[in-house]
C-alpha cells in the first residue's frame, strides 16, 4: 500500500485563517474582498474564488452592509480555522 | 485561568478540559475566574455556575498567526491587569503557550505563581520544520522555564516536556483528563439516531471523532475500511469533526472504492455526539500522536468498544483487551483487525465495555482531577510565600 505525503494547506484554508487572525469574525467586522485582498496580498479575483468556496462549506457568510458586500468568517468556520492551530 | 479556547469557542480538548476543571474547582469552593478570547454570540463577561468568565475582543489583528497570538495576548493581558486590581489572585493557571505571554506577564507584574498545563507540544503534533514551528517551540519551552509548576495529562507527556525542555521531573505533574459521567447517563433511541445518520438496522456503525487534521491518523483508518469491508461487508463508517485535512482524507475516502460506506459528518453539537456515540457499534481512534486523547475515554463512558492506537496517553488509560483494544499505529491492517476483534465476539466486547466503564467511573472524574490541580495551587503558593 502507498501513501501520498501530507499535502499542504488549502489556499483557501489559509485566506479562512487570515479574515479569523485579522477579525472579520462577525458582520459588523466583515470587509469587501477588495479589502480582503489587500490584507492577505491576493488578488480580488482569486480571493472572490475561495471565498465563493468557502460559503459554500459554510465556513464564511455574505452579508449586505448599506449596499455593500461583505463577507465575515462563520462560527464553523472560527472551529475550522482554530484546528490548524491546536 | 486563561485558556484561548473555552465554550462556545470550542475545537480540541482544551475548552472541555478548562470548562470540567473550572466546574469542579468552583465546587470545590474555590474562585475561578477565566480569561479567554471573544466568540460570536458569547457575552464579554458573564458568570456562570460561579465561574466569572471575560471574554477578549482582540482590537486589533494581523492576517499572520503568530503577530495574532501576541496582539490578543496583549488584550487578555490588559484584562487581567484591569481584574487584578479589584480581585487578589492567588494564582495564574495557562494553558497550552497560545496564552502563555499573558500568564508570564502577570506572574512578574501580579508577583503570583504561575501554573503552566502543557496539553502537547509543537514538536509532537507537526515537527519542527518551518520557522513558526520553532517559535512556537520556543514559547513552549519559555512556558516550561517561567512555570513554577507544569502540568501533563499523561506519562508519556512527561517525558516528552522533560525530554524535549530538558525538565527536572519534580516541575511536572502528571494530572489526567476526566469526564463528565453524567453527560452519558440516559438512553437514546440508537434506531432513530442511526437513522437519522443513514445507518440501516443490519449495519454496523464504526464512528471515528476528532480534528481531522493529520496527528489525528484518519487516514489509516481510511485505508483500513476495504480491509473491513472484505470481512464485514454490513459496515459503515462515520467520520465526525471538521479540520484543514478534510479535502485531503475526502479526496482519500474516494480512492478506497468504498465511498459510499464512508459519511464526513463536518462539526457535530455536543449533546448530539453523545447520542451518536452511544448509538455506535465501536468507536475508532486511530491517532498517531496523543497526548491524552479524551475522546477515546469519552466513547469508553459512552459504553461503546473502543479500538485506539498504541501511543501516548491512550496507552495509560486502555487496557488491552480489558478495557478496550489497542492497535498500532499508522497501520490499516492492525485497525481492521481490532474492529473485527470487536464484532466477533460480542459478549467479549460487552465485557470490555463494563470494565471500561467502571475504570472511567473510579478514576476519571473531575471532582479528583480538581482536588489533585488545587493540591498544585497550594504548594506553589506556599513555595511562593517562602521565597
Amino acid at each position: 500500500m502507498s501513501f501520498t505525503p501530507p499535502p499542504a494547506v488549502p489556499e483557501e484554508f489559509r485566506v479562512l485563517s487570515m479574515m479569523h487572525n485579522i477579525g472579520a469574525i462577525t458582520p459588523e467586522r466583515s470587509l469587501t474582498a477588495d479589502e480582503l485582498a489587500q490584507w492577505t496580498g491576493t488578488d480580488a479575483s482569486t480571493v472572490k474564488a475561495y471565498l465563493q468556496k468557502l460559503r459554500e462549506g459554510g465556513y464564511v457568510e455574505l452579508v449586505d452592509i448599506s449596499g455593500t458586500e461583505k463577507y465575515h468568517v462563520t462560527r464553523v468556520g472560527i472551529m475550522k480555522v482554530l484546528t490548524l492551530y491546536s | 485561568m486563561v485558556t484561548w479556547e473555552y465554550p462556545p469557542r470550542v475545537v480540541g480538548g482544551i475548552a472541555r478540559h478548562c470548562e470540567g476543571l473550572a466546574k469542579a474547582l468552583s465546587n470545590q469552593d474555590h474562585e475561578v475566574h477565566m480569561f479567554t478570547l471573544d466568540f460570536p454570540g458569547a457575552p464579554d463577561y458573564e458568570e456562570t455556575e460561579k465561574i466569572r468568565i471575560y471574554r477578549t475582543r482582540s482590537e486589533v489583528g494581523h492576517p499572520n498567526f503568530l503577530t495574532w497570538v501576541l496582539l490578543f495576548n496583549h488584550f487578555i493581558e490588559k484584562r487581567i491587569a484591569g481584574t487584578s486590581r479589584l480581585v487578589d489572585f492567588d494564582v495564574i493557571h495557562v494553558h497550552d503557550w497560545l496564552t502563555a505571554p499573558a500568564g508570564i506577564s502577570f506572574k512578574h507584574f501580579g508577583g503570583k505563581p504561575l501554573v503552566f498545563t502543557a496539553h502537547s507540544t509543537e514538536n509532537g503534533r507537526s515537527g519542527l520544520h518551518i520557522p513558526d514551528s520553532f517559535t512556537i517551540d520556543g514559547f513552549e519551552w519559555w512556558s516550561t522555564y517561567e512555570a513554577n509548576k507544569i502540568i501533563v495529562t499523561s506519562g508519556s507527556m512527561k517525558g516528552e516536556v522533560c525530554g524535549h525542555f530538558n525538565l527536572p521531573g519534580s516541575k511536572v505533574e502528571i494530572i489526567p483528563n476526566a469526564i463528565d459521567p453524567h453527560a452519558y447517563e440516559g438512553s437514546v433511541d440508537k434506531g432513530a439516531v442511526r437513522a437519522r445518520f443513514g445507518i440501516q438496522p443490519h449495519e454496523k456503525l464504526i464512528l471515528c471523532v476528532g480534528r481531522l487534521v493529520p496527528q489525528k491518523g484518519i487516514e489509516y483508518l481510511i485505508h483500513a475500511v476495504p480491509i473491513v469491508a472484505r470481512r464485514r461487508p454490513e459496515t459503515k463508517f462515520i467520520i465526525a469533526g471538521d479540520g484543514w485535512y478534510r479535502d485531503h482524507l475526502e479526496w482519500l475516502a474516494n480512492t478506497t472504492g468504498h465511498r459510499w460506506r464512508i459519511a464526513f459528518t463536518g462539526f457535530i453539537p455536543d449533546w448530539d455526539l453523545v447520542a451518536l456515540t452511544k448509538s455506535a457499534d465501536v468507536l475508532v481512534v486511530p491517532s498517531i500522536y496523543e497526548p491524552f486523547g479524551i475522546v477515546a475515554l469519552e466513547g469508553m463512558a459512552a459504553g461503546v468498544p473502543v479500538v485506539a492506537s498504541q501511543v501516548g496517553g491512550l496507552t495509560e488509560f486502555i487496557e488491552h483487551d480489558r478495557t478496550g483494544v489497542l492497535v498500532y499505529s499508522r497501520n490499516p491492517e492492525s485497525i481492521a483487525w481490532g474492529i473485527d476483534h470487536v464484532f466477533s465476539n460480542p459478549g467479549h466486547a460487552e465485557w470490555l465495555v463494563k470494565n471500561a466503564q467502571e475504570v472511567v467511573r473510579k478514576t476519571y472524574s473531575w471532582e479528583a482531577v480538581a482536588k489533585r490541580t488545587a493540591k498544585v495551587y497550594k504548594e506553589v503558593t506556599e513555595q511562593q510565600q517562602k521565597t
